[in-house]
């Protein structure tokens, strides 16, 4: 049996085929439906040796609008408790304090750096964002974020342009965010190096609550960012690209941290009293950054250098990279170094001496005193059936906070006043 | 964050060649493999990505081994009209446009008789059972146009003819479409499709045909640069009886398998499903396989 005009089948067939082919690019993206959702859920473990815990709960959630528009909300919460460097200096004798709150007191032993264990905080972040395509060179990108803590209330906008040129090998980015925060801290605010109040001074305690009251302002305070960031993305080869961002933020309001104190020493670096600190109202902060990410045989790696300076003359180095190997398609391992170097800002002192006039701003906070830190972290990602993915990340985090030229005088020669912390971060994440 | 980020099911191996990468998955009872000729590892995968979302969605939706999926719905309607989509009305199409050019003897209707030849070592049906079958296969009864199929009840659509050859193509194009500089070579159990032309600076994609007889060895080696191709054959499923081997090719019009086919049929074509309807009607012809595609004018291989 033969074939009916056997010769004309496969013209026939090859136009049938067109037809076949050529109609279905919608079928593919409506038939898609599930795959434009795409869930992350996270916890994660943030532990200092002896200090701060926080337990962090993330969740992410996208959903893609056809090809051109993707929403992202993300809702943090996180837990902390522990304690953290008040900022005043370890003694040869036990110091005693009053909780920020004006309601009791707390002992640090002799020799202990003080921390203030009243920290116990719960914050809820939600963030939204909006991203759109408007045609194959522009993009643009808008979103809020909120944050609630005990004593603090965040509100921010962003929105960001996105243009390439070149054939997609050259990104050009301009965002800004305004950010409008406000601080009502426990007990008060304090007033600006006030003398800690101590029941221990006072006969009664109407004396000493008039006392507290007197190192107190009514009210809360507010704090506005606006953050303006310039970034170009170049694709150098197949293999490589190179980012390079600058940034400018302007921040004003209440930036001192209504927590932290200094110790007032006298010549033999005994305390006299504490003050409670004050920084500027405003601040001019700059960055610049650059990355290289280049694609390797089978992983990726990625080296980084950040450099910020500010009218604080808080000035910072880091330098990061990541390498990425996977081991087979579904599976990789991830290294992470990171090396940070920051020199004090201009009004940090780790004390004050008693007799010296008070300056017009002081901090001993040692986060923004002169400091090393460095991270270590590894991860490995999974790649499970159906498209999930689960990692593991654990970072082994060291701050070495230095001193920036201070002459250390009589007892506290004895004692460690810049003492590093340590951390471990912990995280588990899921992907679906 | 970006947009083109969007996430797709997919569970592939992918590794690093001298030539760019190569990936590999299951989907359709098949290995599927893609050649990548791009060193980007990160572009490799997203192609992968795609590559096993898009196998996987032809296989959900028109495997006849999964109950509730589209295929299954059409094929319980119990003669009853089903609303059909645009991917599977221009599916029908063409296979409407195979049966009418293979006169008669490629039908996905043909399901039942296939049914009865499960080439599971069982024997040969007996002759009633393959005339009672018979009577539910008839392609000339399936009613359909761009919205809705309807057919007699005990009738069933199979696509297993096409969807593996139709599932190539898609994936190759798709990926062309979106980087129509970069060859890649889809591969799913020896049926081939390769669209943006491999680069005449580097050596074409070699491409390993098997031999019937020794089925763990490639018999001959092809080299393509651009186009498709596809085999039909018993390489690995037939039944013999009193000497004569039954091949899984079955001759709708008389129930029985083709006699005298070539054990396998290789053609290359402008695109997957075309070189692989070739194929399958060239087996049909039984021993004038070779024939019909010397006047088909394309380039063939077939081992007897």
């Amino acid at each position: 049996m033969q074939l009916k005009n056997s010769s004309n089948i496969s013209t026939a067939l090859a136009i049938a085929s067109c037809s076949l082919l050529g109609h279905s690019a919608q079928v593919y993206a409506g038939d898609d439906k599930q795959d434009d959702w795409k869930v992350d859920a996270a916890i994660m473990y943030y532990g200092e040796q002896d200090r701060v815990q926080a337990v962090e709960a993330i969740g992410n959630v996208q959903k893609a609008f056809g090809d051109e528009s993707l929403l992202d909300v993300k809702l943090v919460v996180d837990s902390l408790t522990g304690a953290s460097a008040s900022g005043a200096v370890a003694q040869s004798q036990s110091q005693t304090f009053t909780r920020p709150s004006g309601d009791g007191q707390y002992e640090t032993a002799p020799g202990e750096t003080p921390l203030d264990d009243t920290f116990k905080d719960t914050r809820v972040q939600v963030s939204a964002n909006w991203a759109e395509i408007l045609s194959p060179v522009w993009k643009t990108n808008v979103g809020m974020n909120a944050s609630k803590e005990f004593d603090y209330f965040s509100l921010g906008l962003n929105g960001g342009l996105e243009r390439s040129f070149n054939k997609d090998n050259t990104t050009l980015v301009l965002s800004g965010a305004y950010t409008f925060d406000n601080v009502d801290p426990v007990g008060g605010r304090p007033v600006a190096f006030s003398s800690m109040a101590l029941r221990g001074d006072y006969d009664s305690e109407e004396e000493y609550r008039a006392a507290f009251a007197q190192t107190r302002m009514e009210g809360s305070n507010d704090k506005k960012t606006l953050d303006m960031m310039l970034s170009v993305t170049q694709v150098l080869s197949r293999r490589w690209l190179f980012q390079a961002n600058y940034g400018l933020s302007s921040v004003s309001g209440y930036m001192t941290d209504p927590y932290k104190i200094l110790s007032e020493v006298d010549d033999t670096g005994t305390t006299q009293r504490y003050l409670y600190e004050s920084r500027p109202d405003s601040r001019l902060k700059h960055s610049f950054y650059m990355m290289t990410k280049g694609a390797l045989d089978s992983g990726v790696v990625d080296f980084s250098y950040r450099y910020t300076t500010d009218d604080w003359d808080l000035n910072s180095h880091t330098l990061e990279t990541h390498y990425r190997y996977y081991f087979s398609g579904r599976f990789y391992g991830q290294l992470h170094l990171r090396y940070y170097q920051q020199q004090a800002a201009n009004f940090y002192r780790p004390f004050m001496m008693a007799g010296e006039p008070i300056p017009d701003y002081a901090s001993a906070d040692y986060r923004i005193g002169d400091m090393t830190s460095y991270t270590l972290g590894l991860k490995f990602g999974q790649r499970l059936s159906g498209g999930h993915e689960m990692s593991y990340r654990l970072e082994y985090y060291q701050q070495n906070p230095e001193n920036n030229g201070f002459d250390l005088v009589g007892q506290l020669q004895d004692h460690d006043l810049f003492p590093e912390v340590k951390a471990v971060i912990a995280q588990v994440s899921y992907s679906f | 964050m970006s947009i083109q980020e969007k996430r797709v099911p997919s569970d592939f191996a992918l590794s690093h060649r001298s030539w760019g990468h190569s990936g590999s998955f299951r989907a359709m009872a098949s290995p599927c493999e893609l050649l990548i000729n791009s060193e980007d590892e990160s572009l490799a995968r997203e192609m992968m990505a795609i590559a096993a979302c898009e196998a996987a969605r032809i296989e959900k939706k028109f495997s006849r081994f999964i109950e509730g999926n589209p295929l299954w719905r059409l094929n319980h309607a119990g003669g009853e009209a089903s609303a059909i989509d645009a991917e599977t009305a221009s599916l029908l199409q063409f296979a409407r446009q195979c049966y009418r050019l293979s006169d008669g003897r490629f039908d996905i209707s043909a399901g039942p008789l296939m049914a009865l030849w499960r080439f599971d070592g069982g024997g040969i049906p007996a002759a009633t059972d393959i005339k009672q079958a018979k009577v539910l296969v008839d392609f000339s009864l399936v009613d359909f146009d761009d919205y809705q199929l309807q057919f007699p009840s005990g009738m069933s659509l199979d696509f297993g003819g096409i969807a593996k050859e139709y599932a190539v193509d898609r994936v190759a194009y798709l990926l062309a479409e979106q980087w129509p500089t970069i060859s890649v070579l889809v591969n799913f159990g020896g049926d081939i499709a390769c669209p943006v032309s491999k680069g005449a600076d580097t050596p074409p994609w070699q491409v390993g045909i098997e031999n019937p007889q020794r089925l763990d060895s490639a018999a001959a080696l092809l080299e393509i640069r651009q186009g498709a191709l596809a085999t039909s054959g018993d390489t690995r499923r037939f039944i013999e009886k009193d000497g004569q081997r039954f091949g899984h090719i079955i001759d709708p019009k008389t129930g029985y398998p083709v006699v005298k086919a070539p054990r396998s049929v290789t053609v290359l074509g402008p695109n997957c499903v075309t070189a692989g309807m070739l194929a399958t009607m060239a087996m049909l012809q039984g021993e004038h396989a070779e024939a019909f595609l010397s006047e088909q004018e394309v380039e063939f291989k077939c081992f007897r």
